[in-house]
Formats: C-alpha cells, sequence, structure tokens
C-alpha cells in the first residue's frame, strides 16, 4: 500500500512539473507575444509617419515646385519652346505626367497647348477663390486616375488661355509606387483618403479597386457601427489611431493619421500575421527553444526510465527464461502437457515443448494458435470449448478425459484434460494440465480385450459343446442303439446286417465329425500347416472323381467334370488339402442336390499368376436346393447351416464350409459363392500354385505311337485332345460318330497307314464307342489298342467293353499323361501281370505292426489276415525296432507303425529303424498309422523316414492303395525305365 | 393649259408607273431572289418580317433554300462549287467560310452606300482579313463581357476593374470578403476561354493564319499559355469558389442573383433569357471588360453574326445587291428589329432593345471590343475541347504545358475529322 501511494505521489509530482512549465511557457510567450506586438505597431506607425511625412514632403515639395514656377515667371504669353523644354526638363527630374494651366472655370490647357477639362469638383473653389494649394484626384479623358496638386497664381495668359493656377499631374500608379511600402513584404495596403473613407489613391502597384474605405470596413471587418463612427471621428478630427480588426477572417491592424492638408489621411492596413511574421520567428523560436529543453528533459527522463525499465526488464526476462527453462526440462521429462492461456482472448501464454515428442504439434505452431491441437483430436472438434473455459469460475477447476492422436506416429494417447481458472497479477489465467493417461488406458483396454476374448472364448466354448454335444450324441445315440438292437438281435442276420451298417454309417458320420473338429481346431489355434508336394492334377482329378461318382450315381445325378484350356499337369502344393476343399465342396453338391440332380465340376487356369505359378479356378456347381442371401452371409462360419425343411433331413457338422473356407485362406486363395433358393449353387476357388521346374517328357512312345484317331461327339473334346497332343508329335484325327472311327479306323488300316491308338468315347448318339470297338476288331483284329473315354463310372460295361475288344478306359477329362499312363501297359511286355491289379496286393505280405492297443492290434490282425497277409505285433516302438533288427532280411514286407507309444513313440522307432544297419533299414517301408492325422503329423512321419501316412480308423481300401503302391513303387521300373529301390 | 399640264402629268406619270411595272414583268412579275442559309436561320422571325417587307414592297418574290443546320456547311459549299449557286448566302463569318473560294465567289461590299451605316463592330465582323466587307450583317446579336454586381461593389466599397491587375485585385478583395469573384461555370458551359483567345487573334490575324496554316501550334503562341496558367492561378486563389468543377448553365443565374457569386463572363441577352431575379436584379448588374491574362485591358465579345452574302454566279446579282441596299434602309431594319433584343448592328437602329449594361458601357465596349474570333475563326477550335483541357488541369490531371498540349491536339483530332468528313462527303 506505502509503494503505491508512492507511486502515485510520483506521478502527481511529474504532472504538476509539467503542468507549471507549460503555465510558464505560455505566460512567457504570452509576455514576449505582446512585447513584439507593440513593437511592431510601434515599427508600423514610425513606418507610416515617415511615409506620411514622405507623402507630406512630396505635396509640398510639387506646391512649392509650381510656386517658384510662377515666381520665375518661366511662362509667357508666346508660350516659347523654352517654356516647354523647362517642363520637360522638370518633368524628367521630378516625375509628374503632365503640367496644366488652370483656369477658374476649371478648364486646363496642356503643356503641349491641348484644351481639356481637369474635374476638381468642390476643391477648385479652394484654389480659385481661397487661393490655397490643391491635390485632389480625378479621371482624365482617356480614363487615366491622377493626382492633381495645384498652385493659385495670379491670371495670367498664355496663348490666350486665362489661367489661374498651374497644376502637375501624376499619375496614381505612378504615384503609388513611389510611395509603395515594402515593410511586411507587400502585404501591406496603403491609401490616401478622405475624411469620409473615399480613397483617393492606392499604394498599391497595379491601380485602386477600392472607392471608400469606410464603406469596405463596414461591409467586410467585424467592427461594430460605434467602432467605425468612432473611426470616423477620428479621421474627421485628422486624429491618428490604431485599430484592430479582422477582415474577411484575417486580423488586421489598420493605422490611420491626418496628411496636414485638408481632409487627407494616410491609411494603412496590414495584417496581423504580417506584423506578427517576426514576433512568430522569435516566437517560434521561443518555443522551439523551450520545447527542446522540455524534450530533452523528458527524453533524460525517459532514458533514465528506458534503462531502468530494462534493466528490471532484462532481470524479469532473464528470471522468466530461467523458470522456464526449468519448466520446460522438467516438462520434457513427463508425459503430462502444461499450457497457459490468457482468459481474456485465449492465447497462449505457455506451452510445455513436450507437446511436439507428445502429440507431433510443433510447440511454436500450437503457441500461435492452440486450436491447432484440434487436428489430432478424437473425440471433440474443439479442444478446449470456449463455453466450457468461460463456465469454470474463477479458482475452480473442471476435467474431462480426451484422446490425441500423434500426428506423426498416429499414436493413440490418453489425457485427462484438468483446467484451472487463475487470477495471476490480476491477470485471469486458464491453466490448463493434460495429464498422460494412455498406460493406464491401454491397460483398461487390454484388460477389457482379455474380458472380450474370454467372454467370446467362454461362448465360443459353450456353443461348441452344445453344438458338440447335440451332433456326437446323435450318432452316438445310433450306434449305442443300434448295437443294443445288435446284441438283441444276434440272431436274425438281415437284422445283423442292417444294424451293422447303420451302425458303419453312424460311426463314419461321427468319426468325420471328430475330424472335422480336429481339422477346426488346428485351423483356428493356427497350428495347421500345409504340405507343399509336386502333385499330378489329372491323378487329384481322378481321385475326386473315384469318390463323388458313386456318391452321385447313388441319387441319379449327373455328375461331369470339365477342363477348360490348359491347365498344367502337374503343380507344387498341398495336395490333400486341395483334395479337401473340393471335395468338401462336391460332397455338399451331391448332398444338397435332389436325386436327378446336375453337378458340374469345372477346372481352368485364370491369367494373373506369373511366370512360375498357375492360378487354377475350380467351380463347382449344381442345381440344388440353393441357399439365401442371409445365409450365404454365414456360410463360411463354423457350425453353420441353413435351417429349413430340406437340410434337416441332411446329416452334416456345419463345420465343412468353415475348414474349407480357413484352408483356402491358409493357400492364399478366395472362394466365393453364387447361389439362390431353389435354383441350385455355384463356389469357386481360385488358388495359385507354384509350377514344377520342368515338366516330366516321355518319350518311350516316339516310335510306337505317330497316329491316334479320337472320336468323340463334342467337338470341343475332340479339339482338346488335338491341341493337348500337339507337343507330342502324334497326329490326332478325330470324328464325331462311332460309325466314322469304324469307317476311318479300317480304311487307313487297308491303307497300310493304320492308327496306332484308337480312342472312342463311350457315349455317343449314332454308334456309342462300345459298338464301335466291337465292328473295329472285327474288321482289323487286336492290332490297335483301343480305348474308351469317359466320365462315367465304367465298372457296369467292363465285362461287356472288355469283351467287345476294348483295352482301357480313361475319364474325362483328358490328360496328356494320363494318356500315356494309360497305353503305357498296352505297349509293354508284362501287361498281363500289371493287368493282375492290386486287389490281391496284400495276399502273402509279411507286416510288422507296432501298437500298443491291443484292441486296435487285433482289430488290424484280423484284417490283415482277412486280405491274405499277415502281422506280427509289437507292443511298443522299442520292442518293434528289436524285432525288425533281430529278423532276417525279407521277414517283413512292410511295417506299420503306430505313433504314440509307450517306451518309444513311433517317430523315434522308425528313425531308429532306419539307422540300425539291418540290410532292409533304408527300404523296407514304413508307414505310420495313427489317430494323428494332421499335416503335420504326416511331414513329421515323413521327416521321421517313414514312407507313409494312414490315419485311424484303419480304413482297409486306404490300406490297400497305400501298399499297394509303395510295394509297386517297390518293384516297378521309373518313367525312364529304371527301378525304384524303397 | 391647265388641263394640258395635267393630262402630260398624268400620262407621264402613267407611263412611268407602267415603265416600272413593265421593268418587272419583263422578268415574269418580278425577280425571283434565292437565298441559301441554315433551316434554323431563315425561320427566324425578323428576317421572316424582312423578307415580307421585301416582297411586298419590290414584288419580287424570295425562293428560300435551306440545309439542316448539320450538314450546311458541307452541302452550300458544294452546291456552290458544283454551280448551283444562290443569290444571296447566309452565313456566319467563321472557319467554314474556308470553304470557298470567297474572291471568286462572292462580291466585296465595302464600296455599297449601306456599309457606311453599319456599326463599327458589325462592319469589323464582316470585313476579312484583306479588308473587305464580305456581307451584310443582319442578325440578333449581344456583347459578351464580364457582368458585375454594381450594387454589391458599392456597398462593398469596392468599384470595378479597369485593367487585369486590378480585375486581379479586386478579385483577391473579393475572395478575402468571403464572396465568390468569378462564377465560373466549368460543367459544361464551355464559352469562357474565347475572352481570353479572342484578343490574341484578333489583335493579331497574322498569328491566326498562321495557326489555321499548320505553321504553328498553340503551344508556339505565349499568350495561350499565359491564359491557362491565369486560370490556374484563379482557381487555386479561389477566385472561382470551392465548387466550379460541379458548377454549370443552371447554376450562374443563381449564384449572380444570391450575391454569392460578384460577376460572370456572359452576354447581355442572356439577363434577359435566364437571369432568376434574386437578392439582386438585373438594374444591379453591369458590364466590364473580360480579364482572362491575355490583355491587361480587358475584351468584349463582339456578336457572332449572320451576314447575307451576294454570290457572283447567281442568276441575279445586282437584284441580290438591290436587296442587301434594302434591308440595310433604316426603315427595313428598324420594321424587322422592332421589340427584338439586340446588340445595333445599324447605327440607325432604334427599334431594337439594347440593354441598360450595354449602353452605360458603350464608351469601353467601343474600346475593347473585339470581334468574336477564336470560336469562328480558329479552324478544328472545340470549345469543349477547350474547357476539357483546363478541367483537367484543374483537376490535377495535367500540367500548364500539358494542358496547352491536349489542346493543341484536340485542335489537330478536329481538323483531321472534319477533312475526314469533308472527303466522305466529297
Amino acid at each position: 500500500m506505502k509503494k503505491q501511494f508512492k507511486k502515485i505521489g510520483f506521478c502527481l509530482f511529474v504532472c504538476a512539473v509539467i503542468i507549471a512549465v507549460i503555465l510558464i511557457s505560455l505566460v512567457y510567450v504570452q509576455y514576449i507575444s505582446r512585447r513584439i506586438f507593440e513593437d511592431s505597431t510601434r515599427s508600423l506607425d514610425e513606418i507610416y509617419s515617415q511615409v506620411n511625412r514622405s507623402f507630406g514632403a512630396f505635396v509640398e515639395r510639387n506646391w512649392g515646385l509650381l510656386e517658384s514656377w510662377d515666381d520665375a515667371q518661366v511662362f509667357s504669353e508666346a508660350m516659347d519652346g523654352e517654356a516647354s523644354a523647362f517642363v520637360a526638363e522638370e518633368q524628367a527630374r521630378w516625375g509628374f505626367s503632365d503640367f496644366y494651366f488652370l483656369s477658374e472655370k476649371g478648364e486646363s490647357l496642356s503643356i503641349g497647348g491641348e484644351k481639356d477639362l481637369l474635374d476638381l469638383g468642390d476643391a477648385l473653389a479652394a484654389l480659385t477663390e481661397q487661393r490655397q494649394p490643391l491635390m485632389a484626384g480625378t479621371v482624365l479623358s482617356s480614363g487615366e486616375e491622377v493626382t492633381v496638386f495645384a498652385v493659385p497664381v495670379s491670371r495670367q495668359t498664355v496663348q490666350g488661355f486665362s489661367y489661374d493656377a498651374i497644376a502637375v499631374t501624376y499619375t496614381n500608379s505612378d504615384l503609388a509606387r513611389s510611395l509603395n511600402v515594402d515593410a511586411f513584404s507587400g502585404k501591406a495596403r496603403c491609401f490616401v483618403i478622405h475624411s469620409d473613407g473615399q480613397v483617393l489613391l492606392s499604394t498599391q502597384a497595379g491601380g485602386n479597386v477600392f472607392s471608400n474605405y469606410l464603406v469596405y470596413l463596414r461591409a467586410v471587418s467585424d467592427l461594430s457601427e460605434e467602432e467605425l463612427a468612432a473611426m470616423a471621428q477620428d479621421w474627421a478630427a485628422g486624429r491618428k489611431g490604431l485599430v484592430r480588426c479582422e477582415i474577411g477572417g484575417v486580423s488586421h491592424v489598420i493605422l490611420y493619421q491626418s496628411l496636414g492638408y485638408l481632409d487627407y489621411l494616410m491609411l494603412s492596413s496590414v495584417p496581423q500575421s504580417a506584423i506578427s511574421a517576426g514576433f512568430l520567428s522569435v516566437q517560434k523560436a521561443t518555443i522551439n527553444v523551450l520545447v527542446a529543453i522540455f524534450l530533452l528533459v523528458g527524453a533524460v527522463a525517459v532514458v533514465l526510465l528506458v534503462l531502468r525499465s530494462s534493466r528490471l526488464s532484462r532481470e524479469n526476462r532473464l528470471e522468466l527464461q530461467y523458470r522456464e527453462r526449468m519448466f520446460d526440462v522438467l516438462s520434457n521429462s513427463v508425459d503430462d502437457i502444461f499450457i497457459t492461456l490468457n482468459a481474456a482472448d485465449q492465447h497462449v501464454d505457455y506451452i510445455s515443448p513436450n507437446i511436439e515428442r507428445l502429440l507431433g504439434i510443433p510447440a511454436e505452431e500450437a503457441r500461435k494458435d492452440i486450436r491447432v491441437m484440434e487436428k489430432c483430436a478424437v473425440n471433440y472438434d474443439v479442444v478446449i470449448p470456449k463455453d466450457v473455459l468461460e463456465s469454470i469460475p474463477l479458482n475452480g477447476n473442471r476435467y474431462w478425459e480426451c484422446e490425441y492422436v500423434h500426428q506423426n506416429t498416429g499414436e493413440r494417447r490418453w489425457y485427462r484434460m484438468t483446467v484451472y481458472h487463475m487470477s495471476i497479477q490480476e491477470v485471469r489465467k486458464y491453466i490448463i494440465v493434460l495429464s498422460d493417461r494412455t498406460m493406464e488406458q491401454q491397460m483398461n483396454q487390454q484388460l477389457q480385450q482379455a474380458l472380450n476374448a474370454a467372454q467370446s472364448a467362454n461362448t465360443a466354448k459353450s456353443n461348441f459343446l452344445s453344438n458338440m454335444s447335440h451332433d456326437i450324441r446323435t450318432p452316438m445315440n445310433a450306434i449305442v442303439g443300434f448295437s443294443v438292437l445288435l446284441e438283441k438281435n444276434a440272431d436274425q442276420p438281415e437284422k445283423v446286417r442292417e444294424y451293422t451298417r447303420k451302425i458303419t454309417s453312424s460311426s463314419q458320420h461321427l468319426l468325420s465329425l471328430i475330424n472335422d473338429v480336429l481339422d477346426m481346431s488346428k485351423i483356428e489355434s493356427g497350428k495347421t500347416s500345409l504340405n507343399v508336394e509336386r502333385f499330378s492334377l489329372p491323378e487329384l482329378l481322378e481321385e475326386l472323381t473315384i469318390i463323388v461318382m458313386p456318391q452321385a450315381r447313388a441319387k441319379q445325378q449327373d455328375f461331369s467334370i470339365h477342363v477348360q484350356g490348359t491347365p498344367p499337369e502337374h503343380i507344387i502344393g498341398d495336395k490333400l488339402r486341395l483334395n479337401q476343399i473340393l471335395l468338401n465342396l462336391l460332397s455338399n453338391a451331391v448332398k444338397y442336390t435332389p436325386e436327378g440332380g446336375k453337378i458340374e465340376f469345372t477346372v481352368c487356369p485364370i491369367p494373373g499368376a506369373g511366370q512360375q505359378y498357375a492360378r487354377l479356378r475350380f467351380a463347382v456347381k449344381d442345381n440344388g436346393i440353393g441357399m439365401s442371401e442371409e445365409f450365404q452371409a454365414t456360410i463360411f462360419e463354423p457350425f453353420s447351416r441353413e435351417i429349413n425343411s430340406v437340410t434337416n433331413k441332411i446329416q452334416g457338422t456345419g463345420l465343412g464350409m468353415a475348414i474349407t473356407k480357413n484352408l483356402v485362406d491358409l493357400m492364399g486363395g478366395i472362394i466365393q459363392v453364387e447361389s439362390a433358393p431353389g435354383q441350385g449353387s455355384t463356389f469357386t476357388v481360385e488358388l495359385s500354385f507354384l509350377l514344377p521346374e520342368q515338366e516330366e517328357t516321355v518319350s518311350w512312345y516316339r516310335d510306337k505311337v505317330t497316329r491316334m484317331l479320337v472320336a468323340d461327339d463334342e467337338e470341343d473334346i475332340c479339339l482338346n485332345i488335338r491341341e493337348l497332343m500337339r507337343d507330342s508329335g502324334v497326329d490326332v484325327t478325330c470324328v464325331h460318330d462311332g460309325a466314322d472311327a469304324v469307317d476311318l479306323a479300317v480304311t487307313a488300316w487297308q491303307r497300310g497307314e493304320g492308327f496306332h491308338v484308337i480312342l472312342l468315347d463311350w457315349k455317343m448318339l449314332r454308334m456309342d464307342g462300345v459298338e464301335a470297338a466291337r465292328q473295329i476288331r472285327a474288321r482289323i483284329g487286336e492290332q490297335v489298342p483301343i480305348l474308351v473315354l469317359t466320365s462315367y463310372d465304367w465298372s457296369d460295361i467292363e465285362t461287356e467293353a472288355r469283351q467287345a475288344g476294348i483295352d482301357a478306359f480313361m475319364p474325362k477329362p483328358f490328360f496328356v499323361s494320363t494318356f500315356w499312363d494309360t497305353i503305357r501297359p498296352l505297349f509293354s511286355e508284362d501287361q498281363a501281370a500289371r493287368s493282375a491289379g492290386s486287389a490281391q496286393v496284400l495276399a502273402g505280405r509279411r507286416f510288422l505292426a507296432a501298437e500298443d492297443n491291443e484292441l486296435n492290434a487285433e482289430i488290424l490282425t484280423e484284417m490283415l489276415e482277412m486280405e491274405g497277409a499277415s502281422c506280427q505285433v509289437a507292443p511298443d516302438g522299442q520292442k518293434a525296432l528289436e524285432m525288425f533288427q533281430n529278423s532276417q532280411p525279407g521277414t517283413y514286407d512292410l511295417i506299420l507303425m503306430d505313433m504314440q507309444m509307450p517306451v518309444m513313440n513311433g517317430y523315434d522307432a522308425a528313425r531308429a529303424i532306419r539307422a540300425c544297419g539291418h540290410p532292409q533299414a533304408a527300404s523296407i517301408p514304413i508307414v505310420a498309422m495313427t489317430a494323428n492325422a494332421f499335416a503335420e503329423d504326416v511331414r513329421n512321419a515323413l521327416d521321421a523316414g517313414m514312407d507313409g501316412h494312414l490315419s485311424k480308423p484303419i480304413d482297409m481300401n486306404a490300406v490297400r492303395e497305400m501298399i499297394g503302391r509303395l510295394l509297386d513303387r517297390k518293384s516297378a521300373p521309373s518313367a525312364d525305365g529304371e527301378g525304384e529301390n524303397l | 393649259m391647265k388641263r394640258l399640264y395635267l393630262t402630260i402629268c398624268l400620262l407621264l406619270a402613267v407611263t412611268l408607273l407602267f415603265g416600272a411595272c413593265g421593268r418587272a414583268d419583263s422578268d415574269s412579275d418580278g425577280v425571283t431572289l434565292t437565298i441559301l442559309g441554315k433551316e434554323s436561320d431563315l425561320n427566324k422571325p425578323y428576317l421572316t418580317r424582312l423578307f415580307k417587307l421585301y416582297q411586298d414592297s419590290t414584288g419580287n418574290r424570295l425562293k428560300l433554300l435551306s440545309y439542316e443546320d448539320a450538314e450546311f456547311e458541307t452541302k452550300a459549299a458544294q452546291d456552290v462549287a458544283e454551280g448551283r449557286v444562290p443569290d444571296i448566302l447566309l452565313h456566319f463569318h467563321n472557319a467554314d467560310l474556308n470553304r470557298y473560294d470567297v474572291a471568286r465567289d462572292f462580291c466585296t461590299l465595302e464600296d455599297q452606300a449601306w456599309s457606311a451605316g453599319l456599326t463599327d463592330s458589325a462592319r469589323a465582323y464582316c470585313t476579312d482579313s484583306a479588308g473587305h466587307l464580305l456581307g451584310l450583317p443582319f442578325w440578333e446579336s449581344s456583347v459578351s463581357g464580364c457582368y458585375y454586381n454594381k450594387t454589391l461593389l458599392t456597398q462593398l466599397g469596392l468599384r470595378a476593374a479597369a485593367t487585369q491587375t486590378e480585375f486581379d485585385m479586386l478579385c483577391q478583395v473579393l475572395a478575402e470578403s468571403g464572396y465568390t469573384p468569378i462564377c465560373w461555370p466549368a460543367d459544361g458551359c464551355t464559352w469562357m476561354p474565347q475572352f481570353a483567345l479572342d484578343p490574341v487573334f484578333a489583335d493579331d490575324p497574322a498569328t491566326l493564319e498562321r495557326l489555321n496554316g499548320g505553321e504553328i501550334g498553340y503551344g508556339d503562341i505565349p499568350a495561350v499559355a499565359e491564359m491557362v496558367r491565369w486560370v490556374q492561378s484563379a482557381a487555386e486563389n479561389g477566385w472561382f469558389g470551392d465548387a466550379y468543377g460541379s458548377t454549370g448553365w443552371n447554376d450562374i443565374g443563381p449564384q449572380l442573383a444570391s450575391g454569392q457569386a460578384v460577376c460572370t463572363f456572359i452576354w447581355d441577352t442572356w439577363f434577359y433569357t435566364d437571369f432568376p431575379e434574386g437578392t439582386y436584379t438585373m438594374d444591379d448588374f453591369a458590364l466590364m471588360p473580360a480579364f482572362m491574362g491575355t490583355a491587361d485591358e480587358g475584351t468584349y465579345e463582339g456578336g457572332n453574326l449572320n451576314m447575307m452574302m451576294v454570290c457572283k454566279a447567281g442568276s441575279h446579282v445586282q437584284e441580290a445587291l438591290d436587296f442587301l441596299a434594302f434591308c440595310a434602309t433604316p426603315e427595313s431594319y428598324n420594321a424587322a428589329f422592332d421589340g427584338i433584343s439586340t446588340v445595333s448592328c445599324f447605327q440607325g437602329q432604334t427599334t431594337n432593345i439594347q440593354s441598360p449594361m450595354v449602353t452605360e458601357a458603350q464608351a469601353s465596349i467601343q474600346a475593347h471590343e473585339r470581334v468574336s474570333t477564336a470560336a469562328s475563326k480558329i479552324v478544328g477550335y472545340n470549345a469543349e475541347d477547350v474547357m476539357a483541357a483546363l478541367n483537367a488541369m484543374l483537376r490535377g490531371e495535367t500540367d500548364v504545358d500539358g494542358c496547352v498540349r491536349q489542346m493543341d491536339e484536340a485542335r489537330l483530332g478536329e481538323i483531321a475529322l472534319q477533312n475526314e468528313v469533308g472527303g466522305e462527303t466529297d
């Protein structure tokens, strides 16, 4: 408080000093002004008194001059040249314009002898009657204004002209020029006037426009009538005077005094500014000096104040910088952002520099405009709403949560924004603290995600258990139920077969369900991997046909396979998974297509895969029950089955399409479905496969097959075969009818250019393939191999066909490799041995089976014995190893190896067998036989040195196929004629 | 004897009468004179009176031929040049007379008896540079000069100026006294510069000829720049008041009648036609010379007169000269101009109305009047162009030299335009 009073006192003192200085200056200026004006008017008076005296002297001199001429009797009656010369000489000397002789009547005679009339008015009487010298103004007949100076003389005559006075005239302009007062920069006007104001002459150069100065002053000056009357009285009395007035808004000083002759006065009018010009310069100089002193003192004071202020300011600034720097360092070490806003205009006073690190906003940019934070705000358009700020009471605070995205990294950060409304040094501020809550938020989110995952897993588990419970119980119910019935009706063979068939069916369904569940579990857990290997596409299609065709035939469905374009015959991929995908689609097609329906399976290459890859499109199209759009949206989700009157009667786990979709995804492909209820469905799968570096070349036929006859009523197939065979060097001749084929084959044979192979379609319009083969055989004998190309199961006609002379069957679609594989036995010497088929593949074989489960071992032993084979069982891997090691070479043809066994598992046993040094250690086929049916199980088995993998439960067909193939490989020659040792 | 004498006298009178009539009859009931003029000119009431009087008095016929005003100059000159010559041509003695071969086409009239009865200004107007009287002036006219409010000056203790210096002095005193010394209607009123240029060219016809001959331009005539400089200083000194740029024709009367403005450059008949009486009436005004920096003694501009010219190639040259003599008789012109407000063309003119202002200033007018020269004699002179140049300077868009240059360029442009139009007509 004391300090404040001190400040106020200091200010008052300064103000008082300033006012005192100003007042003193004004008084001084007034004093100087008055003194200078008085001096100026005195000077003016002196100037015009001098002019007045000069003019008076001028008048007196002219009168004296004239009187002297009269006294000298210069002018005679004759008015000779001497008088004229005298006047001319005097005129040149004194400057008058003319010389006149004047009569008492006012007539005049010039020195040149010209008569004129000088209108002297009333003054003439004073001249001629009162005999007084005269000065008067008049206008000559030429219009020129002149002033006449005359003196009375005794009457004389010149050239007959009687005169009573003589006079000289001065033109007013000349007179004015001689009287002109150059004082006051020519701004003064000087007149010779009569006492009534009539202007006799003006001293201004160039003429006179004033007729009566009193009238002029009355009209244009601010003089009152009283003042004008007083002045007129002065004039009448011949008094000297000085009047100040305004003329046309300009201050003038009017000075007048009598000329001392008649009522003539000398009047001067000078603008006060002209009089004060000197004063003004002094005044200006004085003021300038005062102002300069004042400014100097002020400047010194200001400089001192500024220096002091600057010093304080610098100290404050340094202190502020120190604090800001310290705060910056502190704030940089934390993840909280600090902002100070001016409450009045929300200008940023301070913002911690870590905003750039935390939000990616340069601090300088945010300092200029806090609204830049809006760019990274997630939930608020206005980061710090103005209305919210204004609603915070003084000394109050408010907080809310907000989320920002880092401008550069995109990282999300969460903050609690707390705004404090404070008054700092009487300035209202908002202090904003953005406390980092990112860790907490992320933790919360993770917890929430974990919770969600747990809830989801729980739900999935519940759903799974619910579904599984139902789906497992259904076949189990049948198995248990029919098992009970079987036991009760064991004595009735028909019922036993019936129940056994149904138990088998339910078991198969249960098995597929378990397989699917396990597959799904593996896929969803991300543990599924692909077993990539080179495989034959035709083989794949043939296998699919073998599986699907019987199912389709069972429902009288028209199942056909089409190959469009020229897909590669060998590709690298996971054949097993591809087979699974396609089989799922085809099985579903069969399953959901009514009896008599149509199923088309199309394979075609599509572009866009690159040079080293082949992209294939597999399309399964049926005209079955189709699907609703709603179901199509969920078809690939687990346990999804459309519920309607038709599907309810069809068994299914609801996992097939989910597995298919996941497998397609796993293989990097796409799967699409187009369907409509009642109009069938089309599933399309597109997958890319790596191409083998070099296709196998088959060259054994070069000298044996050069001409080939193809008969098929579908021209596209003919063209396709010709296109596929183009690179083989075989000349392909196509006909579209069996009869034509017979004619052409016979004709060619008769010409000695018989075909080396004849390929007949089974079903042709006029003559089918079997009949055509029969006629060909009848005409040309057994010379040429005849094959039937069919997409149907030929088992029904096989006997008839072979009797008709058909050597082999080829499944559609036509593949070159399949073709060569098919006809190769026909051209080989051990054809007969090969034709024995695989039916007896197990007969006489000796197996060593490692199986810890006695029941499974018994089943296996029984089944192998039913096939004519023998089997010795080892209870674990170690025992199996010992049995093999201790056996004589050739004791066993093949080892069947369970994987999960006590003592030594199957993998270790296989490795041990391969490494045991037994003569057959490297060659004896070892086949895994296990419930571990996943791809990695297969790969692990192969990695352990095994040659194949069979999944439990034991399917004898699969056992036969696998073992037959392995034994066949062991004994058969390779493609180029070399044998292969297993 | 007395009867014989009476009979002889009667026969002689009849003979004389028939003789007179016989001359007229010999030209099939009198001569028909053709008069060619502008359509609007020929319809002036005093001419109509004159023509009727002539026809009634002489029995001759007058056939009036006319063209519309805009095309008169080109078509009339073309008629004369191509031999379609009227007996009498009405023409303002202006630059368009150069379209004719004056010496070839028209009679000189200074030897006509009536020429001595013309006023000096009228005779001067109709006389060419060689001193030949080219026509009989028969037109209404006025005297242009500086008309000032004499009452106001008297009330102010001031008097009229007799010189340029006094006029400037007067303007300055009036301005200091709070009055607008000169009403300067810069907006659309274009005649003012003529007062400055008339003395320049009327007093020095050689300069006019050199200018029209293309030997010199305005820039070569110092007086032109003096006029421009005077206008500039007058405006700067406030002699035109503050709003002269927007002052136009309709403002002149009110400014003078109210006493706001003290004087203006105009003509006497304007007071009869356009002056709205207010604080001051026409009687409060008087005439003094116009001062615009080019003539110290000032100037009056004489009226622009339409004159009757006798065509040498006309069919009735003598009759045409007789017609002019008829017009120049006091009986004819006094009958024709009876009650018409105009300055007299004839010394014996008594029935016309002449303003007291002109009458009072008669001596000064006689001393300082000049034939209207600038507007009518300078080829390519366009008053609007001159005023436009002055206004541009007063707006500060150019200086004195630029203003003179602009005036000259406009004049040359006008000449080019006239030549172009003439060429097309030809």
